[in-house]
């Protein structure tokens, strides 16, 4: 079974994020870089599937020579070998660039089965997974929780309101990955000993039959970031009775928060 | 449980990701080189990277930087600014008296300021450049002893996985063995391993007791109209207010460029209020007049705490066992009198590798051979720097007006003073009972914006710590019901103030209306004061999960 796990190196949750001066990107520099939480949810579950069935698992990102780390990391986990798109007209992608990006890297590789996580957990597009399947003309299933591998289909357990769906497709096909599915393993250190020799291959548009030029302009822009509303603390109302508590609390209800 | 762990053999395993290692597997990789050596040699550290857990001042002297790389400004070094003048003041409630002298080894001016973090990430690309095996996000838990229990013969890294109670999760993985020719052990001030070898092998026999203080830092960012710049120097040392004249300890502000200034505050661990709390002193240094002019209108980017061991050279323990060597803050590597470490911690790591290659070389890794690490420790300018100011912290430690006879008479006499060496306490044994001292009314409420003044659990998120929550405590309290029962009546609970991290709370039972320790190790900055000060010795600090913590990238 060829597995292709597509990952993103997002900044960590702990990252204090602050916008740049452009006010549509955010500083990089003093930024902690992970693993995209269900992207190693993804990573987990092609290296359970591998383990059953046999087979290898190849890691695909696109991102800057940084993205190196996150790959090393995926592949000190267990996973076979790697692949970065690391192009410099890649950079300003959008998520359905970002997805032709990895269809045409696909098709240059085998697979039986791609995993991605559900949504890159920096951008939240939610875009890209469903995006390759279309671009290859794959059956995709998302959210999954669970999976059995049967002859030639896989079937994949998902949440919905209320309840979850049983679904099966055919492979190739494409699942993106739902929080439950699995408990991702650490990368031990025989694990992190072996990745440094283990296969990491870069690629440039070009080397994908791509034209940098088809990327230069992305469909989609982000023109503006902006922080969540500063928390402001709560006030305590003081006065001698409860009466007089309402009443400022309606009037200020009324006046200042204008919600009545 | 039984679990089975891996091994992996190395020639030299350096236990801890500082100055201390990394300039020792550097100068390693370096010699072995020149002599046609051809080593395995591994690095491990408990931060998810290296300088994650990294915090210092710092002032750099650059000695030991350029003994070990002579090109580090062609190389890149991580440098935030050149100190371009010293300042020294003291602090009283209201002004600041600027002293007209600086003692000499204080005097910085020329020297760098660093962020250690930074520059420790520096000098880890280039130790693996030479072909070192850095391994970040891995703990050392236990030391292994082989030869009848006498030799030590490498570290066992931490499991990982394990949930609440200490059982398997669906993802476990065991420790892994790391064997090793010579062990280097660098684990900083207070080193849980180094804590418990000290114990068994007796390091520790004949030295005086090993003294710390705890440090809080920020770097703040200052708005581009500010105080600080305008200023001028960029060396600035503050003593005096908030402590009172018994405590030792002081403030230090420091340019880093960029419109950025590291600040910090440092308290001597013998202090004997209960009462006491570093980190509210931190913020009574930040509200001074003239600090608070000096800060005005920053944004606090990084927070984080860590103790300094601050005794100096008559507590520094036996340097080597049987397999193994000791390095920087984790072997009191430090000079008191100038407030730097760094340089000693990098030339400490640079001399074990010299004994190291040594020793292969004859192979003949015995405690004689590698002895000679010591030999070299003392005819080096570590000795010369370290023993001229080896009873500055003990006389420091000493009551008013007593201290300032020692520290004339050490003057006049080249460190030797009236005493040499001066005895001290440890640092556990120094609190008083709470009722000799008058509590605070209430705790002290500074107003905290979180954005330029930030509480202790802000400093928490600042320091970018995290910790899985679903496993063992890695705060061991031996025995919880002591906290009630006599330290709490005795000292009121001194854990719930000198911790920066708010780790510990003294909680009501809501059943039966009775007190309980609480504990809440996620916010833990493993900066280990707990395993210090804790007047009854019952807590000890274990590694968590590898690759928990802080998460620092500035300090």
């Amino acid at each position: 079974m060829e597995i292709v796990v597509l990952l993103k190196q997002v900044p960590s949750t702990e990252s204090l994020v602050t916008i740049a001066e452009d006010g549509a990107t955010i500083k990089t520099e003093d930024v902690n870089w992970i693993i995209s939480p269900y992207d190693e949810f993804a990573v987990e579950e092609a290296l359970r599937i591998r383990e059953a069935v046999g087979g290898s698992v190849t890691i695909l990102s696109v991102g800057p020579d940084k993205a190196t780390e996150a790959i090393r990391t995926a592949l000190a986990m267990g996973a076979d070998k790697g692949v970065l798109v690391n192009d410099p007209a890649a950079v300003e992608c959008d998520g359905l660039g970002t997805a032709r990006i990895l269809a045409a890297a696909l098709k240059q590789m085998p697979y039986d089965l791609v995993i991605a996580g559900q949504r890159a957990v920096d951008d939240e597009n939610f875009q890209v997974g469903p995006a390759v399947a279309e671009f290859l003309d794959i059956p995709c299933i998302t959210l999954v929780i669970k999976e059995e591998m049967g002859d030639g289909v896989i079937r994949c357990h998902r949440t919905m309101e209320g309840g979850t769906a049983v679904l099966e497709a055919p492979l190739p096909m494409l699942f993106t990955t739902q929080r439950g599915l699995n408990e991702p393993r650490y990368a031990s250190l025989p694990g992190v000993m072996k990745a440094k020799r283990k296969p990491l291959e870069n690629k440039t548009l070009a080397d994908i039959g791509l034209a940098a030029a088809d990327f230069s302009q992305p469909l989609v822009r982000v023109t503006a970031l902006k922080p969540p509303p500063q928390r402001s603390g709560g006030r305590m109302i003081e006065a001698d009775d409860a009466q007089t508590k309402a009443a400022e609390l309606v009037k200020l209800l009324h006046e200042e928060a204008k919600v009545i | 449980m039984t679990t089975t762990h891996e091994s992996i053999a190395f020639d030299v395993l350096f236990v801890g990701g500082g100055p201390a290692c990394l300039a020792g597997a550097i100068r390693l990789m370096q010699l072995a080189r020149q002599k046609g050596l051809d080593l395995e040699v591994a690095l491990i550290e408990k931060g998810a990277d290296i300088g994650a857990h990294i915090i210092s001042g710092a002032i750099l002297n650059p000695t030991a930087l350029k003994e070990l790389l002579p090109d580090y400004l062609e190389r890149g070094c991580p440098i935030e600014a050149q100190v371009n003048a010293d300042a020294f003041y003291f602090l009283t409630r209201k002004k600041a008296l600027r002293l007209p002298f600086i003692p000499a080894p204080m005097r910085n001016r020329g020297a760098y300021v660093i962020s250690l973090s930074r520059f420790t990430r520096w000098l880890s690309k280039i130790a693996e450049n030479l072909g070192v095996n850095i391994f970040t996000g891995f703990a050392g838990s236990e030391v292994l002893y082989g030869n009848g229990a006498a030799r030590i013969v490498g570290v066992r890294t931490g499991d990982k996985g394990l949930d609440k109670a200490g059982a398997p999760k669906s993802n476990f993985e065991a420790g892994i063995d790391l064997h090793a020719k010579v062990t280097v052990f660098g684990e900083g001030a207070r080193g849980s391993l180094m804590k418990t070898i000290g114990n068994r092998l007796n390091l520790y026999a004949g030295r005086q007791p090993e003294v710390f203080e705890t440090g809080i830092k920020e770097v703040i960012q200052l708005p581009t109209e500010n105080m600080f710049e305008d200023f001028g120097v960029n060396d600035i040392h503050l003593m005096g207010y908030p402590l009172d004249i018994e405590t030792p300890g002081g403030g230090f502000i420091y340019g880093m460029g960029q419109g950025r200034m590291a600040i910090g505050y440092l308290v001597a661990l013998g202090y004997k209020n209960p009462w006491l709390d570093p980190y509210e002193l931190f913020l009574a240094f930040k509200q001074h007049p003239f600090v608070a002019h000096l800060i005005a209108g920053g944004r606090v980017l990084e927070q984080g705490a860590r103790t300094v061991s601050a005794g100096g050279y008559y507590t520094v323990p036996r340097l080597y066992a049987d397999g193994a060597l000791f390095v920087g803050a984790a072997a009191a590597m430090h000079n008191p009198p100038a407030l730097k470490g760094i340089h000693l911690a990098m030339k400490s790591g640079m001399l074990a590798a010299e004994t190291i290659v040594d020793a292969l070389e004859k192979q003949d890794i015995t405690t004689r051979s590698l002895s000679a690490y010591r030999r070299r420790v003392d005819d080096s300018w570590v000795k010369t720097e370290m023993f001229a100011g080896r009873n500055f912290a003990q006389a420091l430690a000493a009551g008013v007006p007593l201290k300032f006879i020692h520290l004339a008479v050490q003057q006049l006499t080249g460190g030797r003073g009236l005493r040499d060496p001066l005895p001290t306490h440890s640092d556990h044994t120094t609190l008083r009972p709470a009722k000799s001292r008058p509590a605070p009314a209430a705790k002290a409420t500074v107003a905290c914006d979180n954005t330029l003044m930030v509480d202790k659990l802000t400093g928490v998120y600042l320091s970018k710590t995290k910790h899985r929550e679903d496993q063992p405590s890695h705060i061991q309290v031996h025995d919880p019901q002591l906290c009630i029962d006599r330290c709490l009546p005795t000292y009121g609970s001194p854990c719930t103030r000198f911790c920066p991290g708010e780790v510990y709370e003294i909680v009501t039972g809501e059943k039966d209306a009775q007190p309980y320790l609480k504990l809440n190790p996620s916010n833990c900055l493993h900066c280990k004061t707990c395993d210090i000060k804790d007047p009854f010795e019952n807590v000890t600090w274990t590694c968590p999960e590898g690759g928990e913590g802080p998460g620092y990238k500035l300090l």
